[in-house]
């Protein structure tokens, strides 16, 4: 994954967060050079991810892109994902899987949970994202701050995308393929899909006090 | 004075038993296991139960005044109200650690990440 990032796109500066994992990770991403953000506990996804955003904050990026670990995501669809921001009409652009054709697409249970989420979604803030779970992201600076600021926790991609609409941000979809994994599984199995859905419909519901509440925490 | 709602030795059983407990809770607040601020809804909840055993009048009244037959199940659920409460209190400091925490190991990674940086340049400067 490290090497399709320097090959695939060489002027970045790739940043690894570890998440409190034992598998040696954190010497894999020494190795290539990149930085590492070795988290002392496991936080989660929303937590690990928050972690990459505060570092692009402190360190001043303009651009920070968001790509799994596990070979999902081809670094090859960067450049057109970093288009929208650099053209200046989106603040944050979600590579969508259902935009193009081929490659890897899950389960048909899992499509019906996305198109409901997509749905449910547009419903809540007019967002229209085709691909809410994806996570291969790409933020621009506002995004950046906003996610350093609050991000939500446990399954964070479809309620991000919620933040970011209800700030004002601009968020946009390019077509990307995805692989299946080259490594490690699902964290949310078939029994589970119906806890995510539940779960990430009550936060998207509960959206405005939890808005208020991350506001004066980071005021 | 005769009581017919709550026997003497019952009466005296409960506030013994709701004195040790308070008594309890203020030796871990000295102990600083717990903090004064923590303690604070465990005293007062107390407080307010061993008022309805020293007086069960009140008990009766407040079952009247809210309709309900048998004073005792006033009492249970002015227990699991009390319970609740306490609960609640607990789950809310809890949803706080647990960001607080977040928040510190995420300042932990970064802080690593400046390490490795710091180091490196270190090394490249002055190699051992």
């Amino acid at each position: 994954m490290l090497e399709e990032l320097r090959l695939c796109a060489p002027s970045w500066d790739v940043c690894v967060v570890d998440d409190g994992s034992s598998d040696g990770t954190a010497s894999v991403a020494r190795e290539k050079g990149a930085v590492l953000l070795r988290l002392p506990i496991n936080l989660g996804i929303g937590g690990a991810v928050q972690t990459g955003y505060l570092w692009a904050r402190d360190h001043g990026y303009d651009i920070a892109a968001q790509i799994d670990g596990d070979g999902q995501h081809d670094p090859r669809h960067l450049a057109a994902a970093v288009r929208p921001i650099e053209a200046g009409t989106a603040d944050f652009v979600i590579g969508s899987r259902y935009l193009s054709a081929g490659g890897f697409r899950s389960t048909a249970l899992r499509r019906a949970g996305t198109r409901y989420l997509s749905w449910f979604l547009g419903l809540r803030c007019g967002a229209h994202v085709t691909d809410p779970t994806s996570g291969f992201r790409v933020a621009g600076r506002r995004a950046i701050e906003l996610f350093a600021a609050s991000y939500p926790s446990d399954y964070p991609e479809p309620e991000a995308i919620a933040f970011a609409m209800r700030r004002g941000l601009g968020v946009e979809e390019v077509p990307v393929v995805m692989r299946s994994r080259q490594h490690g599984s699902s964290s949310i199995g078939p029994g589970r899909t119906l806890y995510y859905l539940i779960k990430v419909s009550l936060a998207l519901i509960l959206l405005p006090v939890e808005r208020r509440r991350n506001a004066e925490l980071s005021g | 004075m005769t009581n017919p709602l709550l026997p003497l030795e019952l009466q005296i059983l409960a506030c013994v038993t709701l004195l040790a407990f308070s008594g309890w809770v203020l030796y871990l607040v000295r102990l600083q296991s717990l903090s004064l601020r923590d303690s604070l809804l465990w005293l007062l909840s107390t407080g307010v139960v061993v008022v309805f055993a020293i007086f069960p009048r009140l008990l009766q009244d407040l079952a009247r005044a809210i309709g309900v037959q048998v004073p005792s199940n006033a009492l249970f659920a002015l227990a699991i109200l009390y319970l609740t409460l306490n609960v609640l209190s607990l789950t809310i400091v809890l949803s706080k650690e647990s960001t607080r925490t977040r928040r510190l190991a995420q300042e932990c990674a970064l802080l690593r990440a400046e390490l490795d940086a710091m180091r490196a340049r270190v090394e490249r400067l002055l190699p051992a």
